[in-house]
């Protein structure tokens, strides 16, 4: 067998402005390939994705050599295995339980929409992007972490900051500079709430680290509401922002979702057409192969899972939104030990929630120059507008 | 090998040749088996390996246990009394020609 073939041609610019039309050719021509500019060997077919995340024993989340240990100022659960990933990871699942949602976060999402919602002008260009999405994923994520008094702006740019140093792959200053200052003052925040959650113990995700019978370490407790925080705002609002266009786009579609009510069908088609996180990282603890191409013990490799979810063996013309295509599974919430934690929270509050709510407030929501949207990014992927008129 | 039978909502049936010690869940993948998404690789966070037990098996299966009845109020489809996470339950020898029958949906 032989090692995967090298791609010299792909640049990350290409990967971050216009991603799909590479992976459709590199799912046709050479599904395991090296791709020089970012280093790593790039899985780009549905099985392969998904067999590589389900097999934590083999494929390792501790990829070495990335700036996120540098940008969290920590080494995280996202980069942890088995054991010791479960064990961070479960200090905060009790937040999530499913009783904690029905009766906690989403009636405090539905109530929190509504008022965000309000807040909209009518009858004038408003962008979605900073008028809503951001700042309603920012507000129910502050809650949710059990630092309410962080403002949306806080939330939002503390979120930017964190992403932006772990993608610094090119070490630059500024990126670490800025999100050192974000730590500092995450840190003053998160440390003057403890005292206040001893004395009166809630089910946000900070008061129940730190209340645990045999709590994680405190500087563990502080990594896990960082990784919140960076991981929690974009996903909800760009997925919210790519449905709102698929519909839009779409009126035929948005007419039969009105009339059948699955608004969790279009949902989930809006985080299959562009995955809000559009890459994963693996490490291959052993020699291996994937497809009939040798892996080296060590190697790094990309699962795309933006591009799983347009494989031609499962989706037909899947460069489409189509919300009314036949039911397919999606791999944007990942897979195995590391699949999302916010899952639920966002099938509830995004696909059962917003969609109808902001549909029935504004029946004649229209997109203004949808044309002039500009789509943007290779790790994390959404519109980086959504202009409308509400009416 | 114990064998497990699996039942589309149409009412096709599919057997499968099991492992001891795997879950129902792992069956279902390691064979293709249609309607058994499991996103999470069977940590009970997903609700996408749901099954309805068929019901000469529900005492040989036993029950959900509250975490697990807890994550299935997520599943995509209607939960009945035999509801179950089949990454939840482990194939053993008692349970050679165990039949589940599978949701319309798991998302």
């Amino acid at each position: 067998m032989a090692f995967a073939p090298t791609d010299e041609t792909i640049t990350i610019d290409q990967l971050t402005r216009d991603p799909y039309s590479i992976y459709r050719r590199l799912r046709a021509e050479a599904p395991v390939v090296t791709v020089k500019s970012i280093g790593r060997t790039l899985l780009t077919k549905a099985a392969d994705t998904r067999a590589v995340k389900d097999n934590a024993a083999l494929f390792s989340n501790n990829d070495p050599n990335t700036p996120m240990q540098r940008a969290f100022q920590a080494h995280t659960l996202m980069r942890k295995d088995g054991e010791e990933h479960m064990r961070e990871r479960m200090a905060m699942t009790p937040t999530f339980s499913p009783a904690n949602l029905k009766t906690l976060w989403i009636p405090a999402y539905e109530k929190l929409a509504g008022e965000y919602l309000d807040r909209l002008p009518r009858d004038e260009v408003v962008d979605l992007f900073p008028a809503l999405a951001g700042p309603l994923a920012a507000r129910i994520l502050a809650i949710i972490l059990g630092i309410p008094d962080a403002t949306d702006e806080e939330m939002q740019y503390w979120s930017q900051a964190l992403i932006d140093g772990a993608g610094n792959f090119g070490y630059a200053d500024e990126p670490f500079a800025r999100v050192d200052a974000c730590h500092a003052a995450m840190n003053a925040m998160v440390e003057a709430r403890v005292p206040l959650l001893k004395a009166e113990p809630d089910q946000s995700a900070l008061s129940v680290m730190i209340n645990a019978e045999d709590p994680i370490p405190f500087s563990q407790v502080l990594a896990n509401l960082k990784i919140a925080i960076g991981g929690g705002i974009n996903e909800p609002r760009d997925s919210l922002l790519t449905v709102l266009f698929g519909l839009l786009t779409n009126p035929d579609q948005l007419d039969e979702i009105k009339r059948t009510g699955n608004w969790s069908t279009a949902f989930e088609e809006g985080l299959r057409w562009v995955a809000p996180i559009q890459a994963s990282s693996r490490c291959a603890r052993e020699d291996t192969e994937i497809r009939g191409v040798d892996i080296r013990k060590g190697e790094i490799i990309m699962t795309v899972q933006a591009s799983a979810n347009h494989d031609e063996e499962l989706f037909e013309d899947g460069h489409l939104y189509n919300a009314l295509r036949p039911k397919s599974p999606h791999q944007s919430f990942g897979s195995g030990p590391h699949h999302c934690m916010g899952t639920h929270l966002a099938r509830a509050t995004i696909g059962k929630i917003m969609l109808p709510m902001i549909f029935e407030r504004f029946p004649g929501m229209q997109l203004v120059e949808p044309e002039k949207v500009v789509w943007w990014g290779f790790g994390f992927r959404g519109p980086l507008s959504l202009p409308v008129r509400l009416n | 090998m114990p064998k497990i039978i699996f039942v589309s909502p149409e009412g096709g049936r599919t057997t499968v040749e099991a492992s001891d010690g795997d879950s129902v869940m792992q069956t279902a993948l390691a064979n293709g088996v249609d309607g058994i998404v499991a996103e999470c690789g069977g940590a009970m966070m997903c609700a996408t390996c749901h099954v309805y037990v068929d019901d000469d098996w529900t005492s040989a299966v036993g029950e959900a246990s509250d975490d697990e009845r807890g994550m299935l109020d997520f599943a995509a489809s209607e939960v009945r009394p035999m509801s179950r996470l089949s990454c939840q339950i482990t194939v053993t020898g008692d349970l050679d020609g165990l039949t589940v029958h599978l949701p319309d949906a798991q998302i």
